[in-house]
């Protein structure tokens, strides 16, 4: 018992010595990150407002409909790729501030996945004219072409010993 | 090279203009090959057999008219092996043949073109 009582005390000391060492290990395990229960009323709402660092007015939690969101909010969809790289971030590698709010999704939407906020150079609609444009141009241009295939002037090989007389241009004395 | 970039273009053009003037480059001539000739034509020959041919594994493709010159072409390169460079005139003398044979049959097609075309002129004459 007596070595129980000092491995704790030795524990404790560590601790506050060294607290570092152990809150890497005693916090943020999976059933911290988990989301609570869906938030009923006002109090419950600020709280969670509050929890995840947002102001009450832009807390908006996802539709309590089974999906197991609980009262994590819906915050607005930005890729990594759409984020102004010249900002000073200070998560620069993920463009993220310390203790902003990640999307639910977030591992969705990094600059190496993703990008919900792509804008094309053309418009689609565009690009399926171009590229039917070009499709049907080449095969129009085949279509065509194939009736006047070039050819060298040529007989076909001739080949001895299959009953056939073939002759050169010389003639015989 | 003039037998592709210049005539080998008109060749395509005519044969789907003008089908009754231009030979068919996948078919046999049809004229008589003996037409307008006073005396006989040279015969094409080969020396070797079939046999021989096929003892010496030479792929179909090859028994052409040549086959004579590359028969003697390996026979050299299997006797001197590995100095195969010693067989150069043997080789010469095989890719010699084979451009006359080419020629032979340029000839033939502007030979039967001709044909064609003289008989053409006379039908639309008659």
């Amino acid at each position: 018992m007596s070595l129980v009582n000092t491995s704790r005390k030795f524990a404790q000391i560590c601790a506050t010595k060294n607290p570092i060492l152990f809150t890497a290990i005693r916090n943020h395990w999976n059933k911290d990150f988990k989301p609570a229960a869906f938030p009923k009323t006002q109090e419950e709402r600020n709280a969670a407002a509050e929890k995840y660092g947002l102001i009450s007015s832009e807390y908006k939690p996802y539709a309590n409909d089974g999906t197991g969101m609980g009262d994590y909010p819906e915050l607005p969809l930005t890729s990594g790729d759409s984020r102004d790289p010249h900002y000073p971030w200070d998560n620069p590698e993920l463009k993220r501030n310390f203790n902003e709010p990640l999307h639910a999704d977030f591992e969705m939407y990094g600059e190496d996945r993703y990008d919900v906020m792509f804008k094309h150079r053309t418009p689609v609609y565009k690009q399926f004219f171009q590229f039917t444009g070009v499709m049907l141009g080449i095969f129009i241009v085949y279509g065509v072409c194939e009736n006047f295939k070039m050819f060298p002037g040529l007989i076909p090989k001739q080949y001895p010993l299959q009953g056939k007389k073939h002759y050169t241009f010389e003639v015989e004395e | 090279m003039g037998n592709i970039m210049g005539n080998g273009v008109s060749n395509g053009l005519n044969l789907y203009l003008h089908p009754e003037i231009t030979p068919d480059p996948l078919k046999e001539p049809k004229n008589n090959p003996l037409e307008g000739f006073d005396k006989l034509r040279k015969e094409r020959t080969v020396k070797a057999t079939k046999a021989e041919m096929e003892s010496a594994k030479i792929p179909l493709q090859n028994r052409d008219y040549c086959v004579d010159e590359l028969l003697r072409f390996k026979a050299c390169r299997k006797d001197v092996w590995p100095f195969a460079v010693q067989c150069e005139h043997e080789k010469h003398a095989y890719l010699n043949c084979q451009y006359e044979d080419y020629v032979i049959r340029m000839k033939e097609y502007e030979r039967e073109r001709r044909l064609m075309e003289r008989s053409a002129a006379l039908n639309a004459a008659a």
